[in-house]
């Protein structure tokens, strides 16, 4: 017990991102990955003590070009998979969460605080204001709180203001704000950690070096 | 530490450190889950509660109703509303409830209810976050009963494998002490085969010590025979096997002369007569027969009560000596009725004659055969068969009745009108080894204080010898006590027949346990043969204070005496009979060496006693006897005090 206790103050122990961590993982999931993962990294460099705007911005458009969408049971032959940034990375490919969940980890190693990021459940309209509602999620930046939220989407290129997005009807919101204890301490090989989808990524997430 | 003791420690501990260990690795299981348990409730309701709080488009009213509906049905200890800004907007908070378990536990197992938060908004407003904590104190109680009833099931289950080890233990233990005691009692002295036992490496050992003992006892056997081949040469007669003039008068003396002996008795000379003329017509053979058949007649006679013994002083003459006062002559009577009986059969001219004398304590020996030789001559002329009877000069002690005697021996012992003699045994070098100190009672109290050739047969016959060897043994305890000099104490035979006896010397022995080493405690070799299972219980009472125990008076049965390797007996006082004019008779002064030699093999200390004169005591020294007491001892006037 002690020796884990221990641990959990390491892991707890704010860290700058480990670039060496997230490329040993990178190669775990094919080249793809590393080339993703070092794609990533030299975009985060280049983020260092840019302004948050900068940062919402270049982290939405690396994910929205680089990863074409695709459902889970084309990429993952599953009905709903949820994929760790450098899991997507190495597929190239992954639905509206694999996005959210990328971009989140992502500006959350640019140093955006995590109480200003929130992932968010959506009612979204395709195909114009009679268009089809499917369940979609997307990514919303409060630049303070009660402030009006800015949407990164990986169906829209563009960033903006929720008002902006009339298609968008937001249903529940969460952030890992509250988890990362449990999360850091058990790690990926915690039982529990896999009964939850959101703490499933979280872990492993984790352990491919992001906060 | 013994050796069960350890085993026993080893197997406590294992117990102990099983038990600790089980119920530590149960608790710190089962607080791991349940604290999971609580991690996941207060992160799934934080959800659901979040999940609803969403979708009342940001009514505070009815939010804070809500969460307050599921407080209050719910089992939580807190549930918070944090607002955007960080602020707490609501909260309801439940009063800590009271524990079952103890504190301590408590802070051991210490299990935290990690709260649970989920963020809250409307629409694209988000609201704050809600942070919910379940009640844990239920899971702490339920751990603590759990870990009670752990506990005592395996505290149970310890008991249970506690017990097997007992059987166990028990199962490797008796045998272990039996060898031990094997040991124990190889080094007392006491010679015995313990059963093997089943655990192998202690069979082994069991078996080589058995065989040890068997060796010893073989060796033993061999030598004891050679000492009685010994012994019948150098006393006894070699035609009818009965003692030799020698022997018998050194019994004789040695009967008359003991302070433990008999106040009175009778000696019985009988002849065969004109034995010159029948060994002329009957032929050698045929006399020789009759001489062995009147031996015979005789010995049987002896052999029905202790004390008597009979001896051929020459070709033709017999003797036979009587414990007993005034019974000589009946007795001379019977015998010479039962040889004439014997010889009716043969030619008319065998015939036997009986000279009878009454002795005393203290007579001495050449007034006695003088007057016993007057009388068999009396008798022979009056003719075949005829028993006449001579008395010593001098008073024989004559008492008043047997009544009054009881009653004066009883106050002695009552009153304490009782002392200790003291005769030093010196060692080769003169040196003190113990006083040997018979009991002397005053029987009138202003007379003189009697040896107990005078009170001892009266004694016995009253029941009272018990207690004038407790007296004489309490006196003994006293007197080392006051000097710490060694003393030694001789027991009647006949105390042993008291069954509360051994265990009244012990209780003496043990309530002085400073002066209870420094006694000796001896008793007649006639117990060993006649007592051996009650001398024995004695002897082990005995040594177990660490007193020591002998035989005194030895010498004639010791030989003869089987069990002696096993008595468990620290030392043995050659009787005079046995030591007197050993420096005259090389036959006896052989057996005598042969007697210390096998007795020095069964580790006893050997003591002769009675011994008179110096050339005597250098036979004796020569012999290897470790001691020497007699009158002797007190005319060298040479006795070194330690």
């Amino acid at each position: 017990m002690l020796g884990a206790g221990a641990l959990a103050c390491v892991m707890l122990a704010p860290r700058a991102w480990d670039a060496d961590v997230m490329l040993q993982a990178a190669r775990r999931h094919g080249a793809q990955a590393v080339s993703g993962a070092r794609a990533l990294q030299s975009v985060l460099g280049a983020l260092q003590g840019r302004a948050e705007t900068d940062k919402l911005a270049a982290i939405n458009d690396f994910f929205n070009r680089r990863i074409v969408f695709a459902t889970d049971r084309e990429v993952w032959a599953e009905e709903d998979y949820w994929a760790s940034p450098l899991e997507m990375l190495g597929k190239g490919r992954g639905d509206c969460e694999d996005y959210v969940i990328g971009k989140y980890f992502s500006l959350l190693l640019a140093d955006v605080p995590m109480a200003k990021l929130r992932l968010v459940y959506v009612q979204a309209r395709v195909g114009g204001p009679d268009g089809e509602q499917v369940a979609h999620m997307v990514l919303a930046y409060y630049a303070a709180p009660g402030a009006e939220p800015l949407i990164l989407d990986n169906l829209l290129g563009e960033i903006r203001t929720a008002t902006h997005r009339p298609d968008l009807t937001p249903v529940f919101s969460f952030n890992s704000e509250g988890l990362w204890r449990g999360v850091g301490a058990q790690g990926a090989g915690d039982p529990v950690a896999r009964l939850s989808r959101w703490r499933d990524v979280l872990a492993k997430a984790h352990a491919e070096g992001f906060q | 530490m013994s050796l069960i003791r350890q085993i026993w420690l080893l197997l406590l501990g294992t117990l102990a450190i099983a038990l600790l260990a089980s119920v530590s690795i149960n608790v710190l299981s089962a607080r791991e889950t349940l604290q999971t348990q609580l991690r996941l409730k207060n992160a799934d309701n934080a959800t659901s509660l979040a999940l609803v709080l969403s979708q009342l488009k940001g009514q505070h009213d009815l939010m804070e109703m809500t969460a307050a509906a599921q407080f209050d049905t719910g089992f939580y200890r807190r549930i918070r509303f944090i607002g955007a800004d960080g602020k707490v907007v609501f909260e309801r908070e439940a009063r800590p409830q009271p524990m079952q378990a103890p504190a301590w536990f408590a802070s051991w197992v210490a299990i935290d209810s990690e709260p649970g938060v989920a963020q809250v908004s409307d629409g694209w407003r988000a609201l704050g976050s809600v942070e919910v904590i379940s009640q844990s104190t239920y899971a702490l109680d339920e751990l603590w009963r759990g870990s009670l009833q752990d506990t005592l099931a395996l505290a149970a289950v310890g008991a249970c494998a506690a017990l097997l080890a007992l059987v166990g233990v028990a199962r490797i233990r008796r045998p272990l002490e039996a060898t031990v005691e094997q040991a124990d009692s190889l080094r007392e002295g006491e010679y015995r085969i313990v059963p093997e036992p089943k655990v192998p490496e202690l069979r082994r050992l069991a078996r080589a010590m058995n065989a040890m003992v068997e060796r010893l006892r073989v060796v033993f056997e061999s030598q004891a025979a050679h000492v009685e081949s010994l012994r019948r040469a150098a006393s006894c007669d070699a035609l009818t096997g009965v003692s030799n003039r020698v022997h018998f008068l050194a019994q004789l003396r040695a009967a008359v002369q003991r302070e433990d002996g008999h106040s009175a008795g009778g000696l019985v000379l009988l002849r065969i007569l004109k034995l010159t003329e029948l060994n002329q017509s009957l032929g050698r053979e045929s006399t020789d027969r009759l001489i062995v058949s009147v031996a015979d007649t005789l010995a049987a006679y002896a052999g029905r009560s202790d004390g008597v013994f009979v001896g051929r002083l020459n070709g033709s003459d017999f003797a036979v000596v009587l414990p007993f006062g005034s019974v000589a002559n009946e007795t001379a009577l019977a015998m010479v009725a039962l040889l004439r009986a014997a010889f009716a059969g043969m030619p008319g001219m065998v015939a036997v004659a009986a000279g009878v004398v009454e002795t005393r304590h203290g007579i001495a020996l050449a007034e006695l055969m003088a007057a016993a030789d007057l009388a068999l001559a009396q008798a022979e002329c009056a003719g075949p068969f005829s028993v006449e009877s001579a008395s010593v000069s001098g008073a024989t002690w004559a008492g008043a009745g047997e009544h009054r005697w009881r009653e004066q021996l009883h106050a002695a012992l009552q009153e304490g009108r009782a002392r200790l003699a003291e005769y030093p045994v010196v060692d080769a070098q003169r040196r003190v080894i113990h006083l040997e100190c018979p009991l002397r009672l005053q029987l009138d109290e202003n007379g003189p204080f009697e040896v107990a050739a005078h009170w001892l047969p009266l004694a016995v016959r009253s029941h009272l010898s018990p207690r004038a060897d407790e007296r004489a043994l309490a006196l003994a305890l006293a007197a080392i006590a006051q000097d710490g000099r060694q003393r030694s104490v001789n027991l009647s035979p006949a105390s042993l027949q008291d069954s509360g006896f051994a265990a009244r010397v012990r209780q003496l022995l043990v309530a002085s346990p400073q002066a209870a080493p420094l006694i000796w405690l001896e008793i007649n070799e006639t117990a060993a043969a006649d007592q051996f299972q009650l001398m024995c219980e004695l002897s082990r009472q005995v040594r177990a204070c660490g007193a020591k125990f002998g035989l005194e008076h030895a010498g004639e049965r010791l030989s003869r005496i089987e069990q002696l390797f096993d008595a468990g007996l620290d030392y043995v006082k050659l009787d005079a009979a046995v030591t007197l004019g050993v420096a005259n008779a090389v036959g006896r002064a052989a057996f005598v060496k042969g007697l210390v030699m096998m007795l020095h093999g069964l580790s006893l200390q050997v003591i002769a006693e009675g011994v008179v004169d110096a050339q005597d005591a250098r036979t004796l020294w020569d012999a290897g006897v470790d001691g020497i007491t007699g009158p002797w001892v007190g005319t060298t006037g040479a006795a070194v005090q330690t």
